[in-house]
């Protein structure tokens, strides 16, 4: 019988926290993800990140991942690769499948770090191929090193619209308008910034009205929006374009957690429905902790220390650390995450995480 | 659409080549690619039409969640081609529907 | 103008789960049910919170009100055959070269 100490699921910044922290201090992990490489987003992460010197400010994601993945080797974390997890049950086992065969495993504790799936809207057309999620062409750009088309419009203004624009444009795409329905630009100034001086125009208050193409995108129609969210008739005009992105936002993956009875919460601004959870990422499943994206979306330097919390927390639940040193390392993680919760946008944030256990 | 020549910051290496056939034709990818990124350097963009209104469906998420990129892969249907990599000699065809009666995952 | 696609799996139109919305439907479930909205290949991972919101706005309730719809294991689709083999068995120890 396979049994860990500890089983995370997922191998972005969050699963990769939790299973170093947990390794390091001697525990049995198992770090499991669906995808042959681990890593999660982080390796399309092409900008240099934000924060402290703890948070590897200036530093580009991939190059954190690279760091990460070697501080869990070092800490005799055990890998497992191309394991779509299927399910989950109250004995502490998950199943997952190579998709040839399926495997059942035991874990004293579980964490899950599934992260988040981008949203979907749909409009008439929004089934072409040439439409896609802002991620798609992220991945296409960044890690596949391919241009996803010639001539693309992006639908959303938020962090992750404005940043994938800026690299599509980096990538040699012609980005044509960054549509956004909402009446401001909703991200961060300095990436709004980089896209506006490439020229781009960023249109609030507009919206899709539909995709147009026979048997590919070929361009999409676009309407400004009343005060009531109607779109204006007169408004409309078309954008000849072959892809479509789009960046509405992202679904924490709660399903695992669902499944395995942790009680959900709604959150608006963490994204939507997530496993109520403590500042000790522990969720009301006593044998399950989460982190990341999951627990509420944030950003790849807040995942990262939310799963150090997590693997620490699974690391004193085993007896592996002292009390006075498992206290002394949240509070170090703690102000951490509290430094990277400033500003307007970190503060809301942090004000959600913190009720996000009352709720 | 193409393989990225210059980029800012990425580093680009050369990747060895990997033949594939699409709906019988050949094709050149790369070592390291996705089908879905493979068949997209090519310009093919339409990966299946559906079962029920037989439309066009592609790429759209790109990590293996939505299941619209699927196509037929040595005759497996309903392979995620945005997380499959291509190998030396991969038979890949347009998936019609649900692409036979075997249809799972 | 082309439909509008909502579940992009099954290809239930905005038009069709209205419909059924109309005809009483009030839940996720009882959506999926009449439509097949969610109960295709991707189990609902795209569409539930598009339908969720059709339903909130419909109901003029919060849309938690209607997630997370039924979510039971297995939580991705897999072959009865692999199902009903799973087997208690160990991940390779020797990690691929080149990979860590």
């Amino acid at each position: 019988m396979e049994r860990y100490d500890v089983i995370v699921v997922g191998a972005g910044p969050a699963g990769l926290g939790a299973a170093i922290e947990a390794g390091r201090a001697g525990a049995r992990v198992l770090l499991l993800d669906e995808h042959d490489r681990p890593g999660g987003q982080l390796f399309k992460q092409i900008h240099k990140f934000f924060g402290s010197q703890a948070h590897h400010a200036g530093t580009r994601g991939y190059a954190i991942g690279q760091m990460l993945l070697q501080e869990a080797a070092e800490a005799g974390v055990t890998l497992g690769l191309g394991q779509r997890v299927w399910g989950i049950f109250p004995d502490g086992s998950v199943t997952s499948t190579d998709e040839t065969t399926s495997t059942r495993r035991w874990g004293n504790y579980l964490v899950l770090a599934t992260g988040a799936a981008e949203r979907a809207v749909s409009f008439p057309g929004c089934t072409l191929p040439g439409v896609m999620t802002a991620g798609a062409a992220q991945t296409l750009v960044n890690l596949q090193h391919v241009l996803p088309g010639r001539e693309a419009v992006m639908v959303g203004a938020g962090n992750v619209g404005l940043i994938v624009s800026y690299q599509l444009l980096q990538a040699g795409v012609q980005v044509q308008a960054v549509v956004e329905a909402m009446p401001e630009i909703t991200g961060y100034a300095v990436h709004a910034g980089k896209v506006q001086r490439a020229g781009v125009p960023i249109l609030t208050g507009h919206t899709v009205v539909q995709a147009l193409g026979d048997s590919c995108l070929e361009g999409v129609e676009l309407a400004a929006l009343d005060a009531a969210g109607q779109p204006i008739p007169d408004s409309r005009r078309l954008l000849p374009c072959d892809t479509l992105c789009l960046a509405v936002g992202l679904n924490p993956r709660m399903e695992l957690a669902a499944a395995a009875q942790c009680e959900l919460v709604w959150s608006g601004p963490l994204g939507g429905l997530l496993p109520r959870h403590n500042a000790r990422m522990e969720t009301s499943n006593p044998h399950i902790l989460v982190a990341g994206d999951l627990a509420g979306i944030e950003e790849a330097s807040t995942a990262l220390d939310e799963g150090r919390m997590a693997g620490l927390g699974c690391a004193y639940k085993l007896g592996l650390l002292d009390p006075a040193v498992y206290s002394r390392r949240c509070q170090e993680v703690q102000d951490r995450l509290d430094s990277l919760r400033q500003g307007p946008f970190g503060a809301r944030r942090r004000t959600a995480k913190e009720e996000v256990f009352f709720l | 659409m193409q393989y990225l020549t210059e980029h800012p910051i990425l580093p680009l290496e050369e990747r060895p080549v990997v033949h594939i056939t699409v709906d019988g034709c050949p094709i050149e990818a790369r070592l390291g690619d996705t089908i879905a990124a493979a068949l997209t350097t090519h310009g093919i963009r339409v990966f299946r039409h559906t079962a029920k209104r037989r439309q066009p469906r592609g790429i759209f998420c790109g990590i293996g969640q939505c299941t619209d990129c699927v196509m037929v892969v040595d005759g497996k249907p309903n392979v995620r081609t945005c997380v499959t990599r291509v190998r030396e000699g991969m038979v890949i065809q347009t998936q019609e529907g649900n692409g036979g009666n075997c249809g799972t995952l | 103008m082309s439909e509008e696609i909502v579940c992009r799996c099954e290809e239930v139109t905005r038009e069709e789960i209205v419909a059924a919305i109309r005809q009483g439907a009030s839940t996720l479930d009882e959506v999926k049910q009449r439509t097949r909205a969610g109960m295709g290949f991707c189990q609902g991972r795209t569409c539930r919170r598009l339908v969720a919101q059709m339903l909130s706005v419909y109901y003029s309730l919060p849309i938690d009100r209607f997630l997370p719809g039924s979510i039971r294991v297995p939580i991705t689709p897999i072959r009865l055959k692999l199902l009903a083999e799973t087997a208690e068995g160990c991940v390779d120890e020797e990690l691929p070269e080149g990979q860590l």
